[in-house]
């Protein structure tokens, strides 16, 4: 077993309508059996994965009843503040790092899983974001631990997925 | 953070009391290609009318159904949208109105909430609450890929495509934060399994030990095979009515409150709060469990509690009357789709104090017989055999849980665990050791709890006898 863990998917196709990205689902075989999922005003974060970003959302809404024009992060994004319902702004985390919040190690996923198995899917605690990121960790032939250091990587270029997947992580500080 | 506005957290009021007086199901299996859904929904129905010691004829009870409600989680596992409508044309209910009820596992709490609604605002005087599941068309990895487009698509959907996974971390997080023991998360499944032996009705029923569970493969560590419900094909009903029809229908009519809570699909997503407390908590009681969560950078609910049961409780245990849980509910079915998920429901409908679920189950109370001091435990758990051990038929599952506690206050187990016709039904012989399951002590009050995923939507109910 390699120590890290590939991906067995093709990249995902985007059409752009305009400054959005439009993702295929196939469903069934074919054109036809196709779904075309908008990833709306979340695109920056998709589009962001690619170039090696992580980008997150906040409220700065100075009225906003909880985030009082301060907001922490949020990680998956919203476009929308569900506090005060103001659009947010956008804001990239430079060298994202973190510690794992809880784990669990994935011996056999469902039909259609992307990652190829066993590998560790984690929840990432972050600071600064008041969410817990759910991903996955590149490296599977080591015992980890709630706490443990871990740090971003991407799928950029060639090797993007043009998906959350694009979102990865490794061990150490 | 999450903040509550003063409507935010209004105790329901119904503007008429509701009532339950019959229920009824089919026994619950993994396949079941001796009958077509509307079939079985059938079963359930007839048994509700037909089998429940009713003081009017099966025919006439269903001319004074005035509305109906179903449960039905994913219309993936028939590929069959609006399966509402055919159920309700078969069941021979045209022309009145019916509204599908859907919130993941939830689904059969919420349609009993749906029906009990209907009831209390005049809409109906007396309204069907029926559920099913049908989960034997595909065989179980593509069920599991089906039930994990339950989580959000965007963000989570891909990182495993099997629901368990999205509950495991969970799990690993109670089980680290709590310090539980592996025997105990066991012992919760040799009991509820066990129970299940002397259902007709149940799916998985299973002599088992420790050692046994234990020794099983793991599913979605840290959870193992036998910790862990099946996919199931059934259904239940149950009929809600009046006071004044509840009294005409039956000689043992049984009260019912029912409230709900939803905190996000995603589990991350979940910000933290202070605890609601239940009626029968104080602040001071927490004191020490703030602590401990900031040491270990955890948070309320985080992952390790359910908001949304908590949130239903506080609501349901208002609305019904429950100042201490433990003192006033004399039994309870939760939804032990895990041993894990079991445990953390102790904390969260306050039958014990958040972080001290584990040293709850070992006291005892939660067994009809507590193997402690060999007397009835304070709140027997499960004795319908839980999901563990019984069915997990999604939108049947609330229905099934609710009707099993109204038949145990009504003093019906036996009839409906007990008679060998029961057994020969289902195609099955009753157990030469079977052992009546039946409360004792004149039961008043039980309470069952209707759970999605992770914990996105919950129902609490409490029932309570009447007569
Ligand atoms: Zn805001």
């Amino acid at each position: 077993m390699n120590e890290t863990v590939k991906l067995n998917t093709t990249k995902t196709k985007v059409t752009k309508e305009g400054n959005v990205w439009v993702i295929d689902l196939p469903r069934f075989s074919g054109d036809s059996g196709t779904h075309h999922h908008t990833l709306g005003l979340l695109t920056p974060y998709f589009a962001g994965l690619t170039e090696g970003k992580l980008m997150a959302t906040r409220c700065v809404n100075d009225n906003c009843p909880i985030s009082r024009g301060k907001g922490e992060l949020w990680l998956p994004p919203r476009a929308d503040c569900p506090d005060c319902h103001q659009p947010m702004v956008w804001e990239e985390i430079k060298n994202p790092a973190g510690e794992i919040f809880s784990y669990t190690f994935v011996e056999r996923g469902g039909m259609g899983l992307e990652i190829e198995c066993p590998y560790y899917q984690i929840d990432v605690l972050l600071p600064g974001v008041c969410t817990i990121v759910k991903s996955y960790l590149s490296t599977r032939n080591r015992k980890i631990r709630i706490g443990d250091k871990v740090k971003a990587k991407f799928r950029t270029g060639l090797d993007a997925t043009n998906t959350c997947l694009d979102l990865y992580w490794e061990l150490g500080g | 953070m999450i903040k509550f506005g003063k409507g935010n957290l209004r105790i329901p009021k119904w503007t008429r009391p509701v009532y339950a007086v019959a229920g009824g199901m089919t026994d619950f299996r993994k396949k079941y290609p001796e009958k077509k859904l509307e079939e079985l929904t059938m079963m359930a129905f007839r048994m509700m009318l037909e089998e429940n010691d009713l003081k009017m004829d099966p025919l006439e009870i269903k001319s004074l159904i005035n509305f109906a409600c179903y449960g039905e989680f994913a219309d993936h596992f028939q590929d069959q949208l609006l399966c509402e409508a055919k159920v309700h044309d078969y069941l021979g209910l045209d022309l009145l109105f019916n509204i599908g009820v859907k919130t993941g596992g939830a689904t059969g709490g919420s349609t009993i909430l749906s029906a009990a609604s209907m009831v209390a605002s005049g809409m109906a005087d007396c309204c069907l609450a029926l559920g099913w599941e049908r989960m034997d068309e595909v065989i179980t990895w593509t069920g599991n890929y089906y039930i994990s487009t339950a989580a959000c698509k965007d963000f989570e959907t891909r990182l495993a495509r099997n629901y368990a996974s999205y509950y495991a971390p969970m799990a690993r997080r109670f089980q680290e934060m709590y310090g539980v023991d592996e025997r105990v998360r066991a012992e919760i499944a040799v009991k509820n399994r066990g129970y299940a032996c002397n259902s007709p009705f149940s799916q998985q029923p299973g002599k088992h030990t420790i050692e046994e569970v234990l020794a099983g493969e793991i599913v979605s560590d840290p959870l193992r095979f036998l910790e862990c419900c099946a996919m199931s094909v059934g259904s239940a009903a149950m009929l809600l009515c009046t006071e004044e029809l509840a009294y005409k229908l039956t000689d043992k009519p049984v009260k019912l409150y029912t409230a709900g809570g939803s905190h996000t699909l995603r589990t991350g997503d979940r910000r933290p709060m202070e605890i609601p407390l239940l009626p029968h908590e104080t602040a001071g009681d927490y004191e020490k469990l703030y602590k401990d969560m900031e040491k270990q950078k955890g948070r309320w609910p985080g992952f390790e509690s359910f908001g949304a049961t908590r949130f239903a409780a506080w609501l349901c245990y208002r609305m019904a009357g429950i100042n201490n849980p433990i003192e006033d509910l004399d039994l309870i079915e939760t939804h032990d789709a895990f041993t894990i998920s079991d445990l953390q429901t102790y904390g969260d409908v306050g039958l014990t104090l958040y972080g001290d679920e584990q040293e709850y189950v070992r006291s005892g109370d939660c067994y009809l017989k507590n193997p402690k001091t060999g007397k009835q435990g304070k709140c027997p758990s499960n004795l319908s055999g839980g999901l563990l051990g019984s069915m997990h038929a999604v939108g049947a599952t609330g229905i099934f849980s609710a009707t099993e506690i109204m038949w145990q206050l009504q003093g019906k187990y036996d009839k409906f665990h007990g008679d060998p016709k029961m057994w020969q039904r289902f195609g099955k012989k009753k157990p030469a050791d079977w052992e009546s399951l039946q409360i004792q002590n004149n039961p008043k009050k039980g309470c069952y709890v209707s759970h999605a995923g992770v914990g996105s939507h919950v129902t609490v109910g409490v029932l309570e006898k009447a007569w």
